[in-house]
């Protein structure tokens, strides 16, 4: 990448972190705003607990994400055949999306139990809508008069969906997989916040709470940080595989 | 020989093609031109068995139909492209087949670009040669060139005979350029609106073409000729 191309975030971040510090010190009271030099120093220092908690996300985030994936593209596929099927089950999609997932989340605990199967559930239902949505978008937009070519040719449907409308449909599926990457660790902190209980040992939602009732807010903010970071790592890897399909023949990655 | 015979269309309470009967021998180029919306896309979607319509077509098994704007998988190669038709008939000997195909059309060098690389001229010639490597007996072709400029166009129709000449496959084209129905049929069938209805057959005499016919007075005559028939339901 070019130089020129990097400097305005780079920037942006410089002047963030600026700023931040500045007022830091000014406002003088570390226990509720730690400079960034003060969370990095706790970062380091407690490296090791924050990457087992950082394991510990990843693992259900990772884990939600991939059904999330699977479920997302499986439905879209079934609802993209028929137009009934679409109508009796796009109604629900929806409300998967306008659930207040927060909400739910506690009744999900109470019926899988205080264990990562729960926070993956959660991190599966904020995660599955935007792939679907996509997904379905992408499958329906199949070029029409593609679709003539191939049935001037007698192309069996299953051929079809292969050779046409799922390739067709990719730009969609990853622009779903995009939106849902940070998603899908949104859902895992969330889930660990409702699983919470006093263990520092936990995922980093887990340790978030518990930093917070012990007022460590550096602490805070280093796990914030960590769980940032890796909704940032999913959001990239999902970009390069997007980028490694399309940006031989599509406009979005050229 | 295609025959269609008694075919008609209705899209809900709209006659969009009245009957129509037409004939076409084997190895004849017919156009079809008329006013937008006479039906001509709708006609030429019947006989390709796309659109559903009382009455009866007969074809020889073996066919291509040729899209306006080329059809081309925008994430497959030049080579990929070329080979999609096979690959959905079943066709053997895939690669060498298409490399002869692409040779013909002066594709060669290009097998691994992307569509999006290639001109409109270029794109119908891969569209052109993907069909043709099927060997057909029959090509529908729906306003293919519609989509280039005007030079690259007239190269295209000298290109679209040659293939013709050589390959003798049975070709309707529908098109709303006068002078390309003429310079590459053997009869060119006119089409009035609402509903849509052959009025007339005008058979083009002409034996051979090259580019200079276009100039010639008597192929300037049957392009007035025919675009008089057509101005009288402006």
């Amino acid at each position: 990448m070019e130089v020129k191309k990097i400097i305005p975030p780079v920037l942006i971040l410089v002047l963030f972190l600026g700023s931040w510090h500045v007022g830091a010190v000014i406002y003088n009271m570390a226990f509720l705003l730690p400079t960034p030099y003060a969370v990095l120093q706790t970062f380091i220092q407690d490296f090791n607990i924050i990457m087992i908690g950082l394991a510990q996300t990843f693992q259900a985030a990772f884990t939600g994400y991939i059904i999330a994936i699977a479920i997302g593209i499986a439905v879209a596929t079934i609802m993209s055949l028929s137009k009934i099927l679409e109508r009796s089950l796009y109604p629900y999609a929806i409300l998967l999306q306008t659930v207040p997932v927060v909400a739910v989340a506690p009744l999900i605990v109470l019926w899988f139990g205080f264990e990562i199967k729960s926070i993956i559930i959660i991190s599966v239902i904020i995660a599955l809508f935007p792939i679907i949505n996509n997904t379905l978008l992408g499958l329906k937009s199949t070029s029409k008069t593609l679709v003539e070519l191939f049935d001037y040719h007698d192309t069996k449907k299953l051929t079809t969906f292969i050779k046409l409308r799922f390739p067709a449909a990719i730009p969609n599926i990853i622009a779903g997989l995009k939106i849902s990457a940070g998603l899908s660790v949104i859902g895992a902190i969330v889930g660990e916040f409702i699983i919470g209980s006093g263990s520092e040992q936990g995922g980093l939602g887990v340790q978030i709470i518990y930093a917070q009732a012990n007022l460590e807010t550096s602490l805070v903010m280093a796990l914030i940080l960590t769980a940032t970071m890796l909704g940032f790592a999913f959001f990239i890897t999902v970009s390069t595989l997007g980028w490694y399909l399309l940006h031989k023949w599509h406009e979005s990655e050229q | 020989m295609i025959e269609v015979s008694r075919v008609s269309k209705h899209f809900d309470e709209v006659q969009a093609l009245a009957e129509v009967n037409l004939g076409v021998a084997t190895g004849e180029f017919i156009s079809i031109v008329g006013p937008s919306g006479c039906g001509k896309s709708t006609l030429l979607r019947i006989i390709a068995d796309l659109v559903e319509s009382p009455g009866i077509v007969t074809k020889p098994n073996k066919g291509a139909f040729v899209f306006q704007d080329s059809a081309l998988l925008p994430w497959r190669t030049v080579q990929g492209n070329v080979e999609l038709l096979m690959e959905l008939e079943g066709v053997d000997n895939k690669k060498t087949k298409a490399n002869v195909a692409l040779r013909q059309v002066g594709l060669d060098g290009f097998e691994d670009s992307y569509p999006h690389q290639l001109s409109g001229g270029m794109k119908m010639r891969l569209s052109l040669a993907r069909s043709l490597v099927l060997e057909p007996e029959y090509i529908l072709l729906d306003e293919p060139l519609s989509a280039v400029d005007e030079l690259t166009r007239e190269v295209l129709q000298e290109e679209l005979y040659e293939m013709w000449t050589r390959d003798k496959f049975t070709a309707i084209l529908v098109t709303h350029n006068i002078a390309e129905a003429v310079y590459l049929s053997n009869r060119v069938v006119i089409m009035s609106p609402r509903p849509g209805k052959i009025t007339d057959i005008i058979d083009i005499p002409f034996k051979k073409r090259t580019p200079d016919l276009r100039t010639k007075p008597q192929f300037s005559k049957l392009v007035n000729e025919i675009a008089g028939k057509l101005r009288t339901w402006k």
